[in-house]
């Protein structure tokens, strides 16, 4: 068999295992980030089938997806929220956590400085896959998913920018501090920069075309591009992505047909999904089970050192950024759920397996890593939802369910309705068919909506995050209609400038008040402001 | 005639203090009003730009609380005036009760498990009583059916 059709074979078995772990782990209702990793534990234990993953292969064609995916996705409204505390986490907490963990692991396993900082490095990036997936389905709120989704985005960038800069100075010997901060902030602020030029061309081509498959085709082009692109100048590929994802998302896909919007959002939760099952089997696949015996000291002093200096940096720049934002802060409970999610994964497999061959206790770092991720993923990764379940984030109310079934239902009728409304004007169906059917679906929304008063009556609250979404829903749609005014000449650049900006006041406005009405005061212990 | 004031700001309280006061209102056959008092001190913190629009926001969405809660008085026959205050709660609903020469004032206790609850209930008596001795107007606190 050729090479090419070797290379087809192995992915089209890897794609046909993750298919099959995640029929079975949503079946029996597993974590399935974890199940990937026992699978591929499994494959790599039972059969003499090996595959080592390239450092490339992970950074260049796997982690593309789940990073643009991810940003593509987030509102910067939302992101905003909590961005001191998320970029204080990212970068300033990267920086911590590399210094903390590479002390730890020189002074508890043994390892020279330098080795020992690098391996603070490769450990110091979150990956919190599985406990975002855990967030969507268990109806976790959605602004700590956004800060923990975040938090991982940019720290991976950070990380990955440190790594280099700790990597080179331990291979050359040498490292000059000032050097040093200049390296990063041209990787970083390169990096960046690349992801929003690209980002921004992408999403000005986004918004003047109206055609879903070459809208997809260049969200495509965009993701594995801005890598591409930013690493020919040696600047940071996963910043620029992260950053060309959110341009893209947020800029691009204001005024994309829905239609199209759909198929683009999918065509992304596909790319991340496929990219996700192959790397958490991957990272099953080249666990080296003996090479982890071998390093079981070392490994429980990385974990000590990676869970200790995790608790330091949430809690203590959490703290640090209350002082600095005038009080603000998230609640005691996020911060619990930053902590014991802040699991590691793909990034930090990437860069064990890029160690350079002559580095210094290579095997022990790459055990070290591996032992980590293992411990992150199935210790922390199948609790969290305990975690989640004792701090009372998973509580979805029967009647909010009800109510959220009876939108859907009322959404579905009216989509029913609208088509049947134009085969009818198309001729397409008869009359006394359009008539009965219409009759039926608006049967249909009145039995609904009568079910949707007599909720409002017995759940009053539930009235009011209504006008709150109904609100947010008509500011969406004056935004709109503005950008349509634009485009049909009857405003003029400034003037739309300035009524739009007016509207998005607006809605971070709506969504402030929304939460100050809705948040646990600080007599209740949750939240301090 | 002196009418019947219903402090209020949707949420959980809110439909069954309205519709308390409509009735109540119906019942003595005065006018009454609904008032929602938004505190801006939240808003101290914000940029200018959105400080305003928090602000105007407010107004909005108290306006269309409001009136919601008219159209529910006028299906069942009650005229209802509404207005949208923006001050410290207890002070700016005192200063409305004596400038409409307010006979009752009308407000909603949250359900003690209510996660959404600014008002304890205790607190809630203790802030009836206060208006009740500084205004001398009827202070009725809605609680809960089953509380």
């Amino acid at each position: 068999m050729s090479q090419f059709l070797t290379s087809e074979t192995i992915v089209v078995a890897l794609v046909l295992v993750a298919t099959l772990v995640a029929i079975v782990a949503r079946r029996r209702r597993l974590p399935y980030t974890v199940s990937l990793v026992l699978m591929g534990l499994f494959i790599a234990i039972g059969t003499p089938w090996k595959y080592q993953a390239t450092p490339d292969l992970i950074l260049a064609i796997f982690v593309p997806p789940l990073v643009f995916e991810a940003a593509f996705q987030i509102d910067l409204r939302e992101l905003r929220e909590n961005l001191a505390l998320i970029l204080t986490l990212a970068v300033p907490g990267v920086l911590l956590t590399t210094l903390l963990v590479g002390g730890i692991a020189a002074f508890g396993a043994h390892l020279p400085v330098g080795p020992a900082m690098v391996f603070g490095a490769v450990i110091a990036a979150t990956d919190p896959v599985a406990v975002v997936s855990l967030f969507r389905a268990l109806g976790v709120p959605r602004k700590l998913a956004v800060t923990v989704e975040g938090e991982s985005l940019f720290n991976d960038g950070t990380a990955i920018v440190v790594f280099r800069i700790a990597l080179a100075a331990v291979m050359t010997d040498t490292f000059d501090p000032v050097m040093g901060v200049y390296d990063f902030l041209l990787v970083s602020v390169g990096g960046i920069g690349v992801g929003l030029v690209l980002g921004w061309i992408i999403a000005q081509l986004l918004v003047r075309l109206d055609d879903r498959l070459i809208e997809s085709s260049l969200t495509t082009v965009l993701a594995f591009g801005a890598y591409l692109a930013a690493e020919y100048f040696d600047v940071s590929g996963v910043l620029a992505v992260v950053v060309a994802g959110l341009v893209c998302g947020n800029v691009g896909m204001t005024h994309t047909q829905p239609s199209t919007k759909i198929m683009i959002f999918n065509l992304w939760e596909y790319l991340a999904f496929l990219s996700n099952s192959v790397v958490f089997l991957l990272i099953g696949l080249n666990v080296e089970l003996a090479l982890l015996w071998e390093n079981l000291g070392a490994i429980a002093v990385a974990v000590m050192a990676v869970v200790g200096s995790r608790a330091i940096v949430v809690y203590g720049l959490s703290a640090v950024t209350r002082l600095l934002h005038r009080g603000r802060s998230i609640s005691s409970s996020w911060r619990h759920v930053l902590f014991w999610g802040g699991l590691r994964g793909a990034i930090s497999l990437a860069l064990a397996l890029s160690l350079p061959a002559t580095l210094p206790g290579r095997e022990e770092l790459q055990a070290m890593t591996f032992g980590v991720v293992l411990f992150t993923l199935l210790a922390q990764g199948t609790t969290i939802q305990y975690l989640l379940d004792r701090l009372g984030l998973t509580e979805r109310s029967p009647h909010r369910v009800a109510r959220e079934a009876r939108i859907g239902r009322l959404f579905a009728a009216q989509a029913g309705l609208r088509r049947l409304e134009q085969l009818y004007q198309e001729g397409l169906l008869p009359d006394e068919m359009w008539i009965g059917l219409r009759d039926g679906y608006r049967q249909d929304q009145m039995q609904v909506t009568y079910e949707m008063q007599e909720l409002f009556r017995e759940h009053a609250e539930l009235e009011e995050e209504m006008l709150f979404q109904a609100r947010r829903e008509a500011l969406k749609a004056e935004r709109g209609a503005l950008w349509d005014a634009l485009r049909r000449d009857l405003l003029s650049d400034p003037t739309y400038e300035e009524l739009s900006t007016e509207i998005d006041y607006r809605l971070e406005a709506l969504d402030l008040i929304y939460s100050t009405r809705h948040e646990p005061r600080p007599a209740d212990g949750e939240v301090e402001r | 005639m002196r009418r019947i004031v219903c402090a209020t700001r949707g949420g959980e309280a809110g439909r069954r203090t309205q519709e308390y006061a409509i009735s109540l209102a119906k019942e003595r056959g005065v006018r009454l009003d609904f008032l929602c008092v938004f505190d801006p001190g939240f808003a101290q913190d914000l940029s200018k730009e959105l400080a305003a629009a928090v602000y105007d926001e407010q107004r909005w969405l108290g306006r269309a609380l409001l009136g919601i809660a008219r159209a529910r008085a006028k299906k069942e026959g009650v005229h209802a005036g509404v207005e949208v205050r923006f001050g410290p709660v207890l002070e700016t609903i005192e200063a409305y009760l004596r400038q409409v020469d307010a006979s009752a004032l009308v407000i909603g206790a949250p359900r003690v498990d209510s996660a959404l609850t600014m008002f304890k209930p205790n607190r809630m008596r203790g802030f009836a009583e206060r208006v009740a001795e500084h205004t001398g107007v009827e202070v009725i606190v809605v609680t809960p059916p089953d509380e």
